[in-house]
């Protein structure tokens, strides 16, 4: 009898490198980001380097619609961060 | 096949009183670390008398015989010890067989044409221990190496016993069965059915002694009827190469012993005899500052002339060992010298190994867990402006 190999009966499962992360984000009247929450702190945003917007895969049941911002905080880190505008949540996400 | 036993009994205690490290007729405990605990390597007789016995824990040995003197081992002097015995029967035939300490066989066959008799033949056996190594040897000659230990373990020091051919059995008849090889187990299970002598056992049909003891059953009644059909195997001489130093003080830092390591190596392998020749086998040995020494032999998995490789070797062996004290001199002996000046490396060969290697310790690893834990990137849609859609991780299931 051949012994059990202890191991979830699944096939090899992808998982996406890169997902991004839900983040708190104080956004001013025109949803450009003006302040983040990181690790309990709020971090002022003092730049945005780039910003750019990307629609995609507009076919499936769940489209992407992002707008995403590149952007410097008071404490010196640069951080990406996207506004999905569909259900208007913010994520960062590394981008590269 | 004739062959001789040649037996001193209770080897490092003969040794420490030869030194003079221990008194002459006084009981006597050398003991050794094993694990985390100290037991007993060997006592005299008159500590075995108080019940202290080989391998019983030193603490209870304290207990058993408070006016002994207790001995750290000198495994050195030991070895030294073994090797100038086995080297004088070495002069007396070219058949020996070096065996645990102080026992050693030597095949007789051929040499009593230049002895008178056999009795002779054992007489200068025992002279050569004697003038060699300074200890009595007892000596028994007989056809087969289990009846010549027999017959030289029941003799005195400095005794010859000579079982003529054909007797082995009568020889052996009213010897005490705890002379025989077996295990504890093996011996108390005897004592059980009451067979006390070698007589006792060779009068059992042999398949009542398998049936009781298996394999060993069937080698046990054997060697009572004084059947001993396991060849003599004599040691073969080995080409060995050594360096020691001295230190000025006394070092204690492993540092300290690396430097003169890493001096012992290089002057090592600056002698001609190791141009372009490979080791595998390293022993180091120190001595220590108290008096005591210390030794350890590393195998090398594959013959290796890397010192750095060594050095490693012999930093770990010094870290994992800690020594018991300061070292006054430390030796290298390199031994099982190789005729190879390199190794020959397969051009495709090691990247194929290492990756067959790779997935055994993948496979291992997917047997603990239950699951692979170690994943590879893969690139999912690489030109993907979505960065979760450009790359991901699959599980790596070789």
């Amino acid at each position: 009898m051949v012994a059990h190999p202890r191991t979830p009966a699944r096939p090899h499962r992808l998982r996406p490198l890169r997902e991004p992360k839900p983040i708190d984000v104080e956004a001013d009247g025109e949803w450009r980001p003006v302040a983040v929450t990181l690790g309990g702190r709020r971090l002022r945003v003092v730049a945005v380097q780039d910003a750019w917007r990307i629609d995609d895969e507009w076919w499936r049941e769940r489209p992407v619609s992002r707008m995403y911002w590149q952007v410097e905080l008071e404490d010196g880190q640069a951080l990406t961060l996207y506004d999905d505008l569909l259900a208007r949540v913010w994520f960062r996400q590394a981008y590269r | 096949m004739r062959a001789a036993c040649v037996f001193i009994p209770r080897f490092p205690i003969a040794i420490e009183i030869a030194s003079g490290r221990a008194p002459r007729g006084r009981a006597v405990v050398i003991g050794e670390s094993a694990d985390s605990r100290r037991v007993v390597l060997d006592c005299s007789p008159e500590a075995e008398a108080q019940g202290v016995r080989p391998g019983v824990p030193v603490r209870e040995a304290l207990g058993l015989c408070r006016d002994a003197v207790f001995l750290a081992p000198d495994p050195i002097r030991y070895h030294e010890g073994s090797e100038a015995f086995l080297r004088v029967l070495s002069g007396v035939s070219p058949l020996v067989e070096g065996g645990d300490l102080g026992l050693a066989y030597v095949g007789v066959d051929g040499l009593q044409g230049h002895y008178e008799d056999e009795m002779t033949l054992g007489e200068t056996l025992v002279r050569a221990v004697r003038g060699g190594v300074g200890l009595e040897a007892s000596v028994g000659i007989a056809e087969g190496k289990f009846p010549a230990w027999a017959a030289a373990a029941v003799s005195a020091p400095g005794e010859v016993t000579a079982v003529p051919a054909g007797k082995e059995r009568e020889f052996l008849a009213p010897l005490d069965i705890s002379l025989l090889p077996a295990s504890p187990e093996v011996l108390r299970r005897l004592d059980l059915y009451g067979l006390r002598t070698m007589a006792d056992l060779a009068a059992l049909p042999l398949g009542a002694a398998q049936a009781q003891f298996g394999p060993e059953g069937r080698r046990l009644w054997e060697l009572a009827h004084g059947l001993d059909r396991e060849p003599l195997r004599p040691r073969r001489h080995e080409e060995s190469l050594s360096e020691r130093l001295t230190f000025p003080e006394p070092a204690v830092s492993t540092e300290a012993l690396l430097v003169a390591g890493r001096e012992l190596l290089g002057r090592l392998f600056r002698q001609p005899a190791l141009r372009h020749r490979a080791v595998r086998r390293m022993r180091l040995r120190a001595a220590l500052a108290d008096g005591r020494s210390w030794e350890r032999t590393v195998t090398f998995r594959e013959a290796t002339a890397d010192r750095d490789q060594m050095l490693y070797v012999l930093r770990c062996t010094l870290e994992a060992a800690g020594l018991p004290g300061s070292v006054e001199e430390l030796s290298v002996e390199v031994s099982g010298l190789t005729e190879e000046t390199g190794k020959q490396e397969g051009l495709f060969v090691a990247k194929g190994r290492r990756r067959a290697q790779l997935e055994e310790a993948l496979r291992q690893l997917k047997a603990r867990f239950g699951q692979s834990p170690v994943y590879h990137i893969v690139e999912v849609e690489p030109w993907s402006r979505i960065p979760e859609r450009r790359l991901a991780l699959i599980d790596y299931d070789p």
